[in-house]
């Protein structure tokens, strides 16, 4: 081979190589693009939600109110016939079975919508005003186009007769799409219009508060010991081994122990988040304790032996001057770690965080669920209107991720700035 | 003057694991003076110097046999205080590693925690008075609150040295301080090293003969960890006794 030969080789090869990466970045965005598309294109409708307007007329007989109420007047409102009334006005029915599917184009909740609405603008006694009404799931779904409408009525959830309620309502206008708050603010439900993922989002925060709360003192304290004062011996390679290996032990091992010990040691309540919260801190702790010894390990000697020098004792010398100076990568290798957390579902499945939850939690003690158990549960559902919602826990779920690990590179490059 | 012995050390073994360093370094370091330690890398300087404030006992594996004794007591004794030694033993190193704090942090940080200064302005006058005798003061006066690392290489050097005087040592040991510096840097550090005899022990290990010659009266050379020869600077270098110590000074070897 001659030299113009070899040189021609080399350039190629490099060429190759520049490829091939590039195909590689380029498979990876791909399949990012396409996880995205497919949970923005499903879950963005989920922030929507159709709303029927009904005029409310607020009579004091028709709400069986004295002369002056008082507010246990007000509380013994029979609001569920008050709204029955109220819906019926809005579409001529015949019998029984259509006034039945009148109703059922509306929210279950429909009554307390009405009850919150009066109970918040009491002055609006003796007064007519439009109320927007959370339209049922099924309705919904048919106003964002999931329901196909040329099949026949026996595959539909939505009958002939309903269809033609629809219709009405649509020419005279009534029915609009607004901002989902319930959705954010609700726990579980049974029933997709009025299921939200407030419940979940606060099952969440709780468990990786809890998890914070004991998993970063125990990793930072541990990785300071084990890289600053523990003699390296046999013992010490045993349990960074140990460690080394915990980090890689599967999620639901830990949840196993978290139910058997936790739970049936301990007897801490069941599906809450701080069971949860402490199984997750096992989990995490030795992905903690990794990044803390690294970043112990990057601080330069020289800074320990400075302070040494001018009679520092050994713990001086780590809190003054080593901690501080690996804080930045100890911060972002702790967020990291409580992302990972935060997408955890196995161990919660088996600590019991799976159950179905309505009410949203007040305090770690309280039964919840969290966000990738939402998310699991939700994708189990049989309505469609659970599918949307699947997606858009997925979507905040992310969103979670995005911040927490942009936290974690901004905290490190901010900090680490200083000390070069 | 009449000459004071500081530091003495007797039959000083020391041990890397099964790697003997040192052997039976016998060496008597005297008070205000300038003692220079040289010899080729690897013979054993540094880890004498780092003996006498017990830098050693970071490392795990180093043993120490023998007795090193300042103003009469030996520091290995079992009850001396390592921190309060280290506090009469300042030391400045090889490269200049100033904490990545302000430079009036860099000073005060070992009165702080030795609670010398009492008060605030006590702690100034420290930060003042050291900066000054590192002749570093006109120089950072104005940006006390900048950081320590900002400085170049000459001025970190002295900053290093204002914070090992800040605790108002004893004895100084200097491990080649000017050795990452350039001639100007290792000028001003020379001065400085030269004024700061009259009050402290200096004890310098240095790879330039030159500056051995310069700044210090008593020179011992290191040879495979061993002491091979020690005396009053003029002596060693115009007139060695041992021929390995004629053949390191003149460039023959290491």
């Amino acid at each position: 081979m001659t030299k113009e030969q070899r040189l021609q080789k080399r350039y190629s090869a490099e060429k190759r190589f520049k490829w091939y990466g590039i195909i590689s970045i380029c498979m990876a965005l791909l399949f990012v693009a396409l996880l995205v598309t497919k949970v923005l294109s499903e879950g963005t409708s989920a922030f929507v939600k159709s709303t029927i307007e009904i005029k409310l007329n607020f009579d004091q007989t028709a709400l069986n109110l004295p002369e002056k109420p008082i507010t246990e007047d007000l509380n013994a409102i029979d609001f569920y016939s008050f709204a029955i009334d109220q819906i019926l006005k809005t579409y001529p029915t015949s019998n029984r079975d259509e006034e039945k599917e009148l109703i059922k184009l509306f929210t279950t909740d429909f009554e307390f919508e009405v009850k919150d609405f009066f109970l918040a603008n009491t002055n609006l006694l003796n007064q007519t005003v439009s109320f927007k009404i959370t339209a049922s799931s099924d309705l919904d779904q048919l106003h964002k186009g999931n329901y196909a409408k040329n099949i026949s009525e026996d595959r539909r959830k939505i009958s002939n007769y309903q269809l033609k309620i629809y219709d009405h309502f649509i020419q005279n206008n009534k029915i609009t799409k607004v901002f989902n708050v319930y959705f954010f603010t609700n726990g579980d439900s049974r029933n997709p219009e009025i299921a939200g993922i407030g419940g979940a989002m606060l099952g969440s925060f709780f468990s990786i508060l809890v998890c914070l709360i004991i998993s970063f003192p125990i990793a930072l304290l541990a990785a300071v010991y084990l890289e600053e004062f523990a003699p390296k011996n046999k013992f010490t390679d045993f349990i960074e081994i140990n460690i080394n290996n915990l980090a890689a032990v599967p999620s639901i091992v830990f949840g196993l122990l978290g139910l058997g010990i936790l739970l049936n040691v301990f007897e801490l309540p069941r599906s809450t988040s701080l069971v949860g919260g402490i199984t997750l801190a096992l989990m995490t702790l030795p992905r903690i304790i990794i990044p803390c010894r690294a970043s112990l390990k990057a601080v330069p000697p020289s800074i320990r032996e400075a302070a040494l020098a001018v009679g520092a004792s050994k713990v001086q010398s780590v809190i003054h001057h080593v901690v501080p100076l690996a804080m930045p990568g100890t911060l972002s290798g702790t967020i990291i770690g409580l992302a990972q957390a935060l997408g955890e579902t196995a161990p919660l499945l088996l600590i019991g965080m799976v159950a179905f939850v309505v009410q949203v939690p007040a305090n770690p003690l309280d039964p919840s669920a969290s966000l990738p158990i939402q998310v699991y549960l939700w994708s189990e559902s049989a309505e469609r209107g659970f599918v949307e919602k699947t997606s858009a826990t997925i979507m905040v779920l992310l969103g979670f991720l995005i911040i927490m690990n942009s936290i974690a590179v901004y905290a490190r490059q901010k900090f680490e700035k200083k000390w070069i | 003057m009449d000459i004071k012995i500081k530091i003495k050390s007797t039959n000083l073994n020391v041990f890397y694991g099964e790697k003997q360093a040192l052997f039976d370094i016998n060496l008597e370091i005297n008070q205000n003076e300038v003692t220079a330690l040289i010899g080729p890398s690897g013979c054993g300087k540094s880890t004498f110097i780092r003996c006498i404030n017990r830098m050693n006992d970071v490392i795990d594996i180093c043993k120490i046999q023998g007795e090193i004794e300042m103003d009469g007591k030996n520091i290995y004794a079992p009850n001396t205080d390592v921190v309060s030694l280290r506090e009469k033993v300042g030391m400045v190193f090889q490269k200049p590693n100033p904490f990545p704090k302000s430079i009036y942090d860099n000073v005060c940080y070992g009165p702080k925690i030795h609670g010398i200064a009492e008060t605030k302005d006590d702690l100034d006058q420290i930060v003042e008075n050291s900066l000054k005798k590192a002749a570093l003061w006109n120089e950072v006066k104005d940006r006390l609150q900048e950081p320590g690392t900002s400085l170049s290489g000459g001025q970190q050097q002295r900053l290093c040295i204002a914070r090992a005087i800040s605790v108002n040592p004893e004895v100084i040991l200097m491990d080649e301080p000017c050795s990452a510096l350039d001639p100007i840097a290792t000028a001003k550090i020379e001065e400085l090293i030269d004024e700061l005899k009259t009050t402290f022990t200096i004890i310098i290990v240095t790879h330039s003969m030159s500056q051995a010659v310069r700044v210090s009266q008593k020179t011992g050379f290191f040879h495979l960890g061993k002491l091979i020869e020690v005396g009053t600077t003029e002596k060693i270098f115009k007139n060695p006794t041992n021929n390995m110590t004629q053949d390191y000074i003149t460039g023959r070897f290491g």
